[in-house]
C-alpha cells in the first residue's frame, strides 16, 4: 500500500516574492514582506486542491495552466479572506439609513431612483443586506432601486447569485430579520428572498480596471469596506479615482470602520454623520464639466 | 507674489492646484499660498503640488519659512507635511533651523527630522540633546529614537539619569523604539518610577532573560490594566526574540506567575480583546503557557490580525483535545479568519469524537475551510470518517484534499476505507474514487482497475491507468502502452504520465507519438515522462522544444533534457535567449554544473529579471571557480534588489573560500 503524507510545503523567500508580485501585477493586491507565513497557509488549500506540490509548480501552474486564471481569481480570494456577514458594521449601517437615505431621498426626489455600489461584494451578504435596507424603507417603494455587487472572483459571484448562507453569514443578523428576509434551503442554509433578490444584480469586476469600471452605472453611494486594506498606496489611489469617477456629485463613499483616506489625496471631502464619517464626492462647481 | 485666484468653491480651488503645472512659472508662490487656504483639502493639495516642483532645496527653504509663521497653525502644518514628503531636501534647512533663536522652531525642526526618518540627522540632533530648551530635547530624543543608531542610543541613555523625568522618559521610549535596550539593572532601577514603568516593561521584552521574565511576570500581577497589558506585550516581544530552545523556560516562568492569580483567565480574556496588538500578542503567548483551553474561541478570534496568525496557531495547538471540542462548538460564531485559524488548528487537535462536528461543519463552511476540514478529518482515526471522505471525492474543491486524508486514515482504519471505496466505485460515484481505492487497496484492486482501464468513459479510463503503475509495474505499463492510443487526449496524457513514472527500456519509444500529439496537453505530459523515464533516444525530439514560444512546454523540455543529462551548449544558449524568465531559471539550473552553464550565469547576472539574477547567483555560488569571484562581487556592488542581494552575497561568501 502507497504511503501518504499530509505534510505541507514551506514557501521559500523566492517563492514568495513570484506570487506575490503575480497577484499584484493582476490586481494591485499587496501581500506585505512579513506576511510571508500568511499566505503561505492560505494558498495551502489552493496547492491541496490542485494536488500541487510545492510553491513553484503552483507559480508555474498560475503562469501557465489552461486553468491559471480562474486559479489566479481563487488565489486572489484565498489571500483576501475578508470578513463578510449580513448586517456587519451595524453601526454604519443605521448611519446609513437614518441619516444619508433621507438625504438621498431628497436629492433623488424627482428621478426617484437610487443606485447603491458594494464594491468588493465578495459572496454577496453586504449587497442584500443594503436592499433588505431599501425595502424596509417605505419611501422608497415606487422607485427605481439596484444594488449593485461587484468582485474580482467569480467563485464568489456564483456564491452571491445562488443567494444561499450559512450559520456564519447570519450571525448577526435577528430571528425577525431571518423572518422576513430569507427562506429555508436545506441542511443549515437559507436564502435571501427573491423579492430581495430582484433589487440585487452582480458583475465581475477588477477595481483598478479603469476601462470595465465604465461599465458601473453611476452611483449615489459606494460601499467598499474592508476592501482598500489589501492595496498598496498607489493602488488606493488609483482605485479612488475610480470610486470618485463613479459616483454622482454629492455621492457618498462609506469605508470600512478602520479605513480612512489619510495620506491619499483628498478627491474627497469628509463628513461628520452624527453615527459615521463617510466621504462625499464635492458637488459639481462652475470650472468642471457636467 | 502671485496668489491663488479667489474661487467662490472649495472644490474649485483644489482643482485648480491639482492641475497646476509644476514647471509654470510661479507655481512655487501659489503652492505656498495654498498651503494658507482655509480648506485642508486645499492645503493638503498644495502639500502633494510642493512635493513635484523641479528645486526641492528652495522649496524646502520657503517650507521652513512658512514654519515660523505663528498663528498659521493649518499652513505650519501643511508646511510640515510637504517638509517630509521632500526627503533628503529638505535634511540641510531643517538641521540649520535646530540652530534657530525661537525655541518652537528648534522643535518643529525636531519633531520633522523625526518624521523623515534618515539617518544622516543623527549626529546633529545628538547635538542637540545639549538644547537649553526641555521641550527641544524631548522632541530630539523623540526624533533620535526614529533615526538613530549606536551613538544615538548611547546618548538616550545617557539621558536615564537626568533630572528631568519627561526627559528620562521620552529617552526610554527612544531606546525602546531603537530596539536598543539599557542593560538590565538600569531597567530595573527605572521601574520603581510609575511614570517610567510601563516603558522600562517595553524596555525588558528587548532583553531575552529569565530575569527580565520574571520582572514582567510581577506586572502581570499588577492591578492595573495598563501596566499588566504593558507587561503581557513585553512578554510577547521577548519570546520573539528568544532562540525557540529557551522558549519553554520562558513559559514555565509565565506559567508559574499566572498560577498564582485567580482571575488569570479573565484577565487573559480581557487582554486578548485589546487595542494594541502587541498586548494580544502577549496574551496569546501567555495562553498558550497556561494551556487554558477555555479560551479558545478569543484566541481564534485574535486571527482577525493577520500578523498574529503564526502565534494564534501555536497556542490553539497548545489547548488540546479539549480545546479542539471548544472550537468545534462555536465555530458558527466564529468571524472568517478566526474560522480559517481553527480549522487550521483543529487538523492537530481532532480525534475520533470530531466526525460528527467536522461533518456539521462541512454543510456551511466555505470552499477553503472545507479543505483544511476534510484534512481533519482524516486525523480523526475513525472508521466513521471514511463513507464522509469519500462522498468528498465528488466535489472537485475538495477531491484532492479529500484522498490524501483517505489514505491517511487507512494507516489507521484501512478495512473501512477499502469497502467505502469499493461501494463508491461499485455505484460509479466519481473516477478519483479508482485512484483512492488503487492507492490504499493496493494488488487485490488490481482486476477492478484492467476493468475500468476498459470502461467507456474516458475519465473512469484515465484514472485507472494513471494509479495502476502504482499498485504493479507489469499491469501499468501494458494499460499504458494501451491508453497512449486512446482517441481521448486525457487517457493519452494519462498513459504518457504513467509510462515516464513506470520507464523501461521502450518508453522512448512508446512515448514517440505523444510528443507530436494534437493537443498540447498530451505534448507536455509526454515531455515529462521522456524526462522522468530516462528515455535518451528522445533527445532529439526535446531540443527544438527548449525554443517554443509556449513558455511551459520550453520548461518542460528543459527540465527533461536536464534529467537526461542532455543541456549541451546549444539549448543552454537557446534557452537562455528565451523571453520567458522561467524557461531562463530554468535552464540555469538545468546548466548549473557544467562550465557552459557557469559562463552562461556569469552573462546573466545583468538579467532584466532579479528572480533570474538571483538564479545566476545560485549557480556562481554552487559551481563557479575562483575566476567568478570578481563578476559575483561587482555584480553585487551594482544590485538593489534585496532577495538578489542575499543570493549575490551568499555567492561571493562560497566565492571567496574557494
Amino acid at each position: 500500500m502507497a504511503r501518504f503524507d499530509d505534510s505541507r510545503p514551506e514557501m521559500s523567500a523566492e517563492e514568495f516574492r513570484l506570487l506575490r508580485d503575480h497577484v499584484y501585477s493582476h490586481c494591485g493586491i499587496l501581500v506585505h514582506e512579513d506576511m510571508k507565513f500568511v499566505m503561505e497557509r492560505r494558498l495551502w488549500p489552493r496547492l491541496e486542491a490542485l494536488g500541487v506540490s510545492d510553491f513553484s509548480v503552483y507559480h508555474r501552474y498560475l503562469r501557465y495552466d489552461a486553468n491559471r486564471h480562474a486559479e489566479l481569481e481563487a488565489a486572489v480570494e484565498s489571500l483576501t479572506t475578508h470578513e463578510t456577514y449580513f448586517f456587519r458594521e451595524p453601526s454604519q449601517l443605521k448611519a446609513f439609513r437614518e441619516e444619508l437615505l433621507p438625504l438621498l431621498e431628497k436629492r433623488n426626489a424627482r428621478t426617484k431612483r437610487l443606485r447603491l455600489w458594494s464594491a468588493g461584494c465578495s459572496s454577496g451578504e453586504e449587497a442584500y443586506t443594503l436592499a433588505m435596507l431599501l425595502k424596509d424603507e417605505r419611501r422608497f417603494e415606487d422607485w427605481d432601486v439596484e444594488v449593485y455587487g461587484s468582485d474580482i472572483s467569480r467563485r464568489v459571484l456564483s456564491m452571491a447569485r445562488s443567494a444561499e448562507y450559512g450559520p456564519s453569514a447570519l450571525r448577526a443578523t435577528s430571528a425577525d430579520l431571518l423572518e422576513r428576509f430569507f427562506v429555508p434551503a436545506g441542511k443549515a442554509k437559507v436564502r435571501v428572498r427573491d423579492d430581495v433578490r430582484s433589487m440585487v444584480s452582480f458583475g465581475h469586476h477588477n477595481l483598478l480596471d479603469e476601462a470595465g469600471s465604465q461599465l458601473v452605472m453611476k452611483m449615489d453611494a459606494v460601499f467598499c469596506r474592508n476592501v482598500m486594506i489589501y492595496f498598496d498606496q498607489s493602488a488606493r489611489r488609483r482605485v479612488l479615482r475610480i470610486l470618485r469617477d463613479r459616483l454622482v456629485p454629492g455621492g457618498y463613499l462609506l469605508l470600512g470602520h478602520s479605513e480612512n483616506l489619510l495620506n491619499l489625496g483628498a478627491d474627497f471631502e469628509l463628513v461628520h454623520l452624527r453615527g459615521d464619517l463617510v466621504y462625499r464626492r464635492p458637488e459639481l462647481t462652475g470650472g468642471e464639466a457636467r | 507674489m502671485s496668489h491663488l485666484p479667489v474661487f467662490p468653491a472649495e472644490e474649485e480651488r483644489y482643482r485648480s492646484l491639482q492641475e497646476l503645472d509644476p514647471r509654470g512659472g510661479g507655481s512655487l508662490d501659489v503652492l505656498v499660498a495654498g498651503l494658507h487656504d482655509e480648506s485642508w483639502r486645499v492645503r493638503h493639495a498644495a502639500a502633494e503640488g510642493l512635493q513635484r516642483l523641479s528645486s526641492p532645496t528652495d522649496v524646502a527653504l520657503r517650507l521652513v519659512d512658512v514654519l515660523g509663521e505663528r498663528g498659521e497653525t493649518g499652513a505650519r502644518n501643511a508646511a510640515a507635511e510637504a517638509l517630509v514628503g521632500l526627503g533628503l531636501a529638505a535634511l540641510g534647512p531643517l538641521v540649520k533651523l535646530l540652530g534657530h533663536p525661537d525655541p518652537d522652531q528648534r522643535k518643529f525642526a525636531a519633531d520633522i527630522l523625526g518624521q523623515l526618518g534618515l539617518h544622516a540627522a543623527e549626529a546633529p540632533l545628538v547635538q542637540a540633546l545639549e538644547d537649553p530648551d526641555l521641550n527641544v530635547r524631548v522632541a530630539v530624543s523623540e526624533a533620535l529614537g526614529r533615526v538613530g543608531s549606536e551613538h544615538g542610543a548611547r546618548a538616550l541613555e545617557r539621558l536615564l539619569n537626568d533630572a528631568e523625568p519627561l526627559l528620562r522618559l521620552s529617552a526610554l521610549e527612544g531606546l525602546v523604539l531603537l530596539r536598543r535596550p539599557p542593560p538590565l539593572p538600569v531597567v530595573v532601577s527605572l521601574l520603581d518610577d510609575t511614570r517610567l514603568r510601563r516603558s522600562a516593561f517595553r524596555a525588558l521584552g528587548l532583553i531575552p532573560q529569565v530575569a527580565a521574565t520574571e520582572l514582567l511576570c510581577q506586572g502581570l500581577e499588577s492591578s492595573t490594566r495598563s501596566v499588566r497589558e504593558a507587561a503581557l506585550a513585553a512578554l510577547g516581544m521577548q519570546a520573539s526574540l528568544v532562540e525557540s530552545a529557551r522558549r519553554g523556560e520562558l513559559e514555565a516562568v509565565i506559567h508559574a506567575a499566572l498560577r498564582r492569580l485567580p482571575d488569570a483567565v479573565a484577565r487573559l480574556a480581557q487582554a486578548l480583546e485589546s487595542e494594541d496588538v502587541t498586548v494580544r500578542a502577549g496574551a496569546l503567548l501567555a495562553v498558550a503557557a497556561l494551556g487554558e483551553a477555555s479560551l479558545a474561541v478569543p484566541v481564534a478570534e485574535a486571527a482577525r490580525e493577520d500578523r498574529l496568525l503564526r502565534d494564534v496557531l501555536s497556542t490553539l495547538g497548545r489547548l488540546g483535545a479539549e480545546g479542539g471540542r471548544t472550537l468545534l462548538a462555536g465555530m458558527s460564531d466564529l468571524s472568517a479568519p478566526a474560522r480559517a485559524a481553527a480549522a487550521e488548528a483543529l487538523v492537530d487537535l481532532v480525534d475520533e469524537t470530531s466526525v460528527t462536528p467536522l461533518c456539521a461543519l462541512l454543510e456551511w463552511a466555505e470552499d477553503d475551510l472545507r479543505g483544511v476540514v476534510v484534512r481533519a478529518l482524516g486525523r480523526t482515526r475513525s472508521p466513521e470518517a471514511a463513507s464522509p471522505l469519500v462522498d468528498l471525492l465528488r466535489d472537485s474543491a475538495t477531491a484532492g484534499a479529500a484522498t490524501r486524508a483517505l489514505g491517511v486514515l487507512a494507516g489507521s482504519c484501512r478495512g473501512a476505507v477499502l469497502a467505502a471505496l469499493e461501494e463508491a466505485v461499485a455505484r460509479r460515484a466519481t473516477p478519483v474514487a479508482v485512484a483512492a481505492l488503487g492507492r490504499v487497496g493496493g494488488a487485490p484492486a488490481l482486476p477492478s482497475l484492467r476493468k475500468l482501464a476498459r470502461d467507456v468513459d474516458p475519465r473512469w479510463r484515465a484514472a485507472a491507468v494513471e494509479v495502476a503503475g502504482e499498485v504493479d509495474g507489469g499491469v501499468g505499463r501494458e494499460l499504458a502502452r494501451a491508453a497512449l492510443a486512446d482517441e481521448a487526449a486525457p487517457v493519452r496524457a494519462a498513459g504518457a504520465r504513467a509510462m515516464g513514472r513506470l520507464g523501461g527500456s521502450e518508453a522512448g519509444a512508446l512515448l514517440r507519438s505523444a510528443l507530436q500529439d494534437e493537443e498540447s496537453s498530451v505534448r507536455r505530459a509526454a515531455v515529462d515522462a521522456v524526462g522522468e523515464s530516462g528515455a535518451t533516444d528522445r533527445v532529439a525530439e526535446l531540443e527544438p522544444l527548449v525554443r517554443h514560444p509556449d513558455g511551459a512546454l520550453a520548461v518542460a523540455a528543459v527540465r527533461a533534457l536536464s534529467r537526461l543529462g542532455r543541456v549541451g551548449a546549444r539549448v543552454l544558449r537557446e534557452a537562455s535567449n528565451h523571453p520567458d524568465a522561467e524557461v531562463v531559471k530554468a535552464v540555469l539550473s538545468a546548466g548549473a554544473v557544467s562550465r557552459e552553464g557557469v559562463a552562461l550565469a556569469e552573462s546573466l547576472l545583468e538579467h532584466p529579471h532579479w528572480d533570474v539574477r538571483a538564479a545566476a547567483a545560485r549557480v556562481l555560488g554552487e559551481s563557479g571557480g575562483p575566476e567568478s569571484l570578481g563578476p559575483t562581487r561587482r555584480a553585487l556592488e551594482a544590485e538593489s534588489d534585496a532577495l538578489a542581494r542575499q543570493a549575490l552575497a551568499d555567492a561571493v561568501a562560497r566565492l571567496s573560500r574557494r
